[in-house]
């Protein structure tokens, strides 16, 4: 774990649209470690998927990078040529897709396409690559391997799909897989084999993993470290465990807390975060999460907080932290959320 | 480099048994069979694409024989009509109607065929980067369709044919260059929609090279529309030429076509009405033809409808 594998340094992806400039991602860096897998959760329109996007510069238009570095092996993506870049896409740095319905072409037949991911790069004739599918398809466990490649992808389930999909990423043996809400649009059962396999795939092969989700779950499942995003920046990174037990941040703390509880009180209404997301267009002063925040101060209306060390290995961008919420604003026992410093109902004064 | 990549085998748990044997495989569905499978109900499209490899099939057997030849004059006392001798009757100057008819196919399914392959040729790639890569040269290509649709065809086939000179080469020029822009500006629009999909962004994700992108994942997905439009450029390309021979700036004599073969029995209408009316009738079908085949490659290639 001595050098990082991939280093995003300031990176800063924006949208220039009729209205003005939307900064979907406004300052994020982060290591990536070999054989690591990260999360980067945040809700919809965070810039989570944008940033990961940023990466291989698959930005859609009207989207730029307009500045910061993605170095992999001392090389900058962002100033590499299209072509140095089309050559690390697939090959070096995978990536998986949230619809596995849509990411395969409906027109192809699956094991065709999975050929095509090796053939794109020369790594083996046409009959290796056959063969190597066959051994992929296998190896995300598809039963049957020999007769699916010659499926076309309507008539592979959608968890298949999304292993094929899975297979296709693996098929160069990059360093990096960087799934996009990969199991967003997969029932429940199928979710949990899809992590398990990526799991193993990190474990066995050594790929480092980079986990977009808004699902608090899946990053518990599956990473070593989490960074949550909040309006297209960083507002909390650090361990899984340390982050799932000790939040500092009063987003990743509520976001914690609306996660649905089997074991939550019969009547208890389920916690949400008060509010919508911002408008990145104008985007609030001071802490961008101060408007939906119970234990903003005055300061985090004007001044903007930056990542500080919370605890060993964790940092927060927070002029309040949850430690000072616990103790000043009884944080613990705060059951409405909704915007009001601390003020809101407490549990005692629950009336049902 | 092949070698450098190894893929252990599954970790944990037992090798996954593969029980093919005994197993009937799913029957393979794919879109085209299904196409198939859809066209081969719709009865009117049967009838027409039976109609239209029985013309293939006349203008092939005309390449070899023909009852007369097409441009003898006098095998018949001219304007004579059907009889057992010529079927269709004869013409002006004596010549068996329905040995040039049989010429006049091949000139049709020429024309017909190959200003579609050209369209093709021309309209596909421009359709696809404009569509693709959009900017300045989208800018360009959108301004020149917009020209050549402001101009009437037939100004633009005429200006071709004065300056080229009327031969068949030059026809297939003259109509392609009134017909390209239907055909780029459907698949810019179908470029343009597919490149929003989320497969084509896990192919560019991938590393595939751009020309893979455009032949080997948008073009595939476009191909429906393509065909559909093609087969019914192929009709209004051979009424086209039909026209223009009629109107004598199109196939010359003693060649004949449709068109200028009607033209010739106009003048003859009140004595001898035969040499209208099969021509006519020749085109009339094959036009419907080709319509009809076209509606039912339309209805049996829209993925929509799964009957």
């Amino acid at each position: 774990m001595a050098t990082p594998i991939l280093q995003v340094k300031d990176l800063h992806t924006e949208f220039l649209t009729d209205g003005g400039v939307v900064k979907a991602v406004d300052g994020v860096s982060f290591d990536l470690y070999p054989g690591e897998s990260i999360g980067i959760v945040g809700e919809s329109g965070s810039g989570k998927s944008i940033t990961a996007l940023s990466i291989l510069r698959l930005v859609p238009d009207p989207g730029r990078v307009v500045s910061g570095q993605v170095l992999f092996h001392d090389q900058d993506l962002l100033q590499i040529s299209g072509e140095e870049i089309r050559e690390i896409r697939g090959r070096d740095i995978a990536m998986i897709f949230q619809d596995p319905q849509s990411s395969l072409n409906p027109v192809l037949r699956t094991g065709f396409q999975i050929d095509e991911a090796m053939l794109a790069h020369d790594k083996a004739t046409k009959k290796e690559a056959h063969l190597r599918t066959i051994e992929l398809l296998r190896r995300v466990r598809i039963p049957a391997p020999e007769t699916r490649v010659k499926d076309f992808p309507h008539q592979l389930s959608g968890g298949m799909r999304q292993r094929a999909m899975i297979a296709m990423g693996l098929a160069n043996a990059p360093s990096i897989l960087i799934a996009d809400e990969p199991t967003t649009a997969l029932d429940v059962t199928v979710q949990a084999q899809i992590l398990e396999l990526l799991g193993d795939l990190n474990r066995d092969l050594g790929t480092a993993i980079v986990m977009i989700t808004h699902n608090m779950g899946v990053v518990a499942g599956l990473c070593t470290r989490v960074l949550v995003m909040y309006a297209g920046e960083i507002v909390e990174q650090g361990p899984v465990e340390q982050i799932f037990e000790n939040p500092q941040h009063p987003y990743t703390w509520s976001l914690l807390r609306s996660i649905p509880r089997v074991d939550a009180l019969r009547h208890e209404r389920l916690r949400s975060i008060e509010g919508l997301a911002p408008d990145l267009l104008h985007p609030p002063t001071g802490c961008r999460f101060h408007p939906r925040c119970p234990f903003r101060i005055e300061k985090c209306y004007t001044d903007e907080p930056r990542l500080q060390e919370v605890a060993p290995g964790q940092q927060a961008a927070c002029w309040v932290t949850m430690e000072r919420a616990r103790k000043e604003m009884d944080a613990d026992n705060l059951v409405d959320i909704r915007p009001g410093a601390g003020s809101g109902l407490h549990k005692g004064e629950l009336t049902e | 480099m092949a070698t450098s990549v190894s893929y252990p085998t599954p970790g944990p748990g037992p090798a996954p048994v593969v029980a093919t044997a005994g197993i009937q495989a799913p029957v393979q569905a794919s879109l085209w069979s299904d196409a198939w499978r859809r066209l081969r109900r719709n009865r009117l499209a049967l009838v027409s694409a039976v109609y239209l490899v029985l013309l293939v099939a006349v203008a092939l057997i005309a390449l070899v024989h023909t009852p007369y030849s097409y441009r003898d004059v006098g095998v018949a006392r001219p304007y004579s009509g059907p009889s057992g001798a010529n079927w269709f009757g004869a013409d002006i100057l004596g010549r068996d109607v329905l040995s040039r008819l049989m010429v006049g196919a091949q000139i049709s399914l020429i024309v017909g065929v190959g200003t579609q392959v050209l369209v093709l040729a021309v309209g596909v790639p421009i359709g696809l980067l404009s569509g693709y890569y959009r900017g300045l040269f989208d800018t360009v290509v959108a301004f020149i369709i917009n020209v050549f649709y402001g101009i009437p065809d037939l100004l633009v086939a005429m200006i071709l044919l004065l300056l080229l000179g009327p031969s068949l080469n030059n026809i297939i020029i003259a109509i392609v260059a009134t017909r390209w822009m239907d055909m780029a500006r459907l698949v810019r629009g179908q470029t343009l929609a597919l490149r929003e999909r989320e497969f084509i962004e896990a192919a560019r994700s991938s590393g595939a090279k751009p020309a893979k992108i455009l032949f080997g994942h948008i073009l595939p997905n476009s191909l429906g529309p393509i065909i559909v439009q093609a087969t019914f450029g192929v009709p209004a390309a051979i009424l086209f030429e039909a026209f223009l021979s009629f109107l004598g700036i199109g196939v010359q004599p003693p060649t004949p076509s449709w068109g200028s073969m009607a033209a010739d029995g106009l003048a003859a209408i009140r004595i001898a009405p035969h040499m209208v009316i099969f021509p006519s009738i020749a085109l009339s079908l094959t036009l419907m033809a080709f319509n009809f085949l076209g509606d039912g490659l339309r209805d049996a290639l829209d993925p929509r409808q799964k009957r």
